[in-house]
């Protein structure tokens, strides 16, 4: 038995997923979290079918458990210079 | 968060401070840094390597060269490199059979995406391995009725330096000419077969130029004339389709390192109908099932089956936007520069490259002024000589367009603001350098730089 994410619960993982991308210390793969997270929602938004729209609700669940994961061994790792991109313009 | 942090650089500080402390004049002096520099010193902040002071890390654009490995890559690995860590060949526990499970599923992920059999996957340590067992071993294995090889002048050195080798040995092989486009002529390329030639290799997409061959048409003539199509296929796997049987492809490179996995690891497609068989270069085990012995890695092979699945999740996006922002690029410096030229195809092309030349510039200061930005020339295995690169010089590009090219590779964690930085910093460096350059004042005073008589010496 497939049931679809309510509206709430969908918005809450969209909502995690930014927060845990907000956390990685690398400036690229935070910004390809936020990025693809937000690119995401926007395309499944027209999803209809309810098996589809589980799989994806299924899929951006376990993603967060994944960032989860990778923003503790990111910051174990972090180097300590950072990125040029972080940096202001001389 | 901050106290943890905090501590967690205590044990550094306090071995900086029981290291002798460098005296000022040394650290000015950069000669001193290089000499003896430890790898922990490329950890310290502002940082000097090789003589470059560099304020941070740099933007990462040398995309062909490597590729940062995708964090659910890394997750999906770590477990193989802590409790999991039996040998995938052990048939007696519990450690050997998960393993192999993890091997065996990762090996049907890779088959999947280029739409093989597991059973035709073996993996390897890379694709130069590949391309070594492949150009040599099929070449070995039939030595009695082939004896010729055809393949082009824009290949790997990994490919081209086989093919020498075959050659000590006796073999016989053509190497095609690329149009000024970078591809290669496929009519040119049916007369080049003969009776016993007994294999065609030809790269997918160049690691330099980033072109992508008409690989269906060669299949075709291949498969028409009885001949194994070899494709190194390491810059392309998960950035255009593959399709192993619409394309005829008899034996195929790849290497995880180029789609965010982890570097040491590749596989090679061998062909199981109608069969194409290889002579091993290692002896050993028998692993791999003797086409590759030694044991199979599972972490680096769990890697490659994650980054693999994940490109075929992710190419039509990554793809998007890789042109947009390959388009982005182009226009930002074609903006503000003149006199810059695409090398290679642009229609046939795979949009997360783009290797430009500035002309009147001098490529080697323009690629030490770009320091903040991570590029190559092109190839990482010839950007330590000062040689244009070879496969420029097949395209036909003058000598010293060939000098001034930089590679710029754009990823699937590449920014816009990172393309910005990039085209901001490239066009005020190659404005710098003009503007020391007799030549660009000349070209702009009308001169034709060629008709220039320069004093022997």
């Amino acid at each position: 038995m497939v049931v679809a994410p309510t509206r709430a619960e969908a918005l809450s993982l969209f909502r995690s997923l930014l927060r845990t991308a907000r956390q990685f210390s690398d400036y690229n793969i935070r910004e390809y979290t936020r990025r693809r997270a937000a690119d995401a929602f926007r395309e499944n938004r027209a999803l209809g079918d309810v098996a589809a729209v589980a799989a994806a609700f299924a899929d951006g669940k376990k993603l967060l458990e994944v960032a989860k994961r990778q923003v503790v061994v990111y910051s174990l790792y972090a180097p300590k210079a950072k990125s040029i991109m972080e940096m202001k313009l001389q | 968060m901050a106290l943890s942090r905090r501590l967690l650089l205590l044990p550094l500080l306090l071995r900086r401070g029981s290291t002798p402390s460098v005296s000022p004049a040394r650290a000015l002096s950069t000669a001193a840094v290089t000499a003896d520099a430890p790898a922990a010193a490329a950890e310290e902040e502002a940082m000097t390597i090789k003589g470059v002071r560099i304020s941070g890390r740099p933007l990462y654009m040398d995309m062909q060269a490597t590729t940062p490995v995708d964090p659910r890559v890394l997750d999906a690995m770590l477990p193989f490199y802590l409790s999991r860590y039996g040998n995938p060949h052990s048939r007696t526990h519990l450690y050997g059979w998960e393993s192999d499970a993890a091997v065996e599923e990762a090996r049907a992920r890779v088959a999947s995406l280029v739409g093989a059999d597991p059973r035709e996957i073996f993996f390897t340590s890379g694709a130069t391995e590949c391309n070594n067992i492949a150009v040599k071993g099929v070449m070995r294995f039939y030595r009695d009725r082939r004896r010729h090889v055809v393949t082009t002048q824009t290949e790997h050195k990994c490919v081209l330096d086989s093919c020498r080798y075959l050659q000590q040995e006796g073999f016989e092989v053509t190497y095609l000419p690329v149009r000024p486009d970078g591809l290669v002529d496929v009519a040119q390329l049916a007369d080049a077969i003969r009776p016993d030639t007994g294999l065609v290799s030809v790269m997918a997409v160049n690691n330099e130029i980033g072109v992508v061959q008409p690989l269906e048409e060669i299949g075709r003539i291949c498969r028409e004339k009885g001949v194994p199509f070899h494709t190194d296929a390491a810059q392309a796997l998960g950035k255009i389709p593959i399709d192993v049987n619409q394309m005829g492809i008899g034996l195929m490179s790849l290497s995880a390192h180029k789609i965010y996995g982890p570097k040491g690891v590749g596989a090679l497609y061998l062909r199981r109908r109608p069969r194409i068989r290889v002579e091993p270069q290692m002896s050993g085990g028998g692993q791999e099932r003797g086409i590759r012995s030694g044991t199979v890695p599972t972490p680096l092979v769990v890697g490659f089956g994650a980054a693999c699945e994940i490109a075929a999740k992710e190419m039509d996006y990554d793809h998007r936007r890789a042109s947009v922002l390959q388009q982005r690029l182009l226009d930002g410096i074609r903006g503000q520069v003149d006199d810059v030229v695409i090398n290679g195809s642009m229609e046939h092309r795979y949009p997360g490259n783009l290797n430009l030349s500035f002309a009147y510039v001098e490529g080697e200061s323009l690629l030490m002024g770009l320091k903040e930005v991570a590029v190559s020339s092109g190839s990482a295995c010839t950007s330590a000589s000062l040689e244009p690169s070879y496969v420029l010089r097949a395209l036909g590009v003058e000598e010293d367009m060939a000098h001034t090219s930089i590679r710029f590779g754009i990823g699937r964690f590449t920014t816009e603001e990172e393309v910005d930085r990039a085209i901001e910093l490239t066009v005020h460096q190659v404005k710098k350098l003009r503007d020391m350059s007799p030549l660009y004042e000349m070209a702009k005073a009308g001169i034709d730089l060629k008709s220039i008589q320069w004093a022997q010496h």
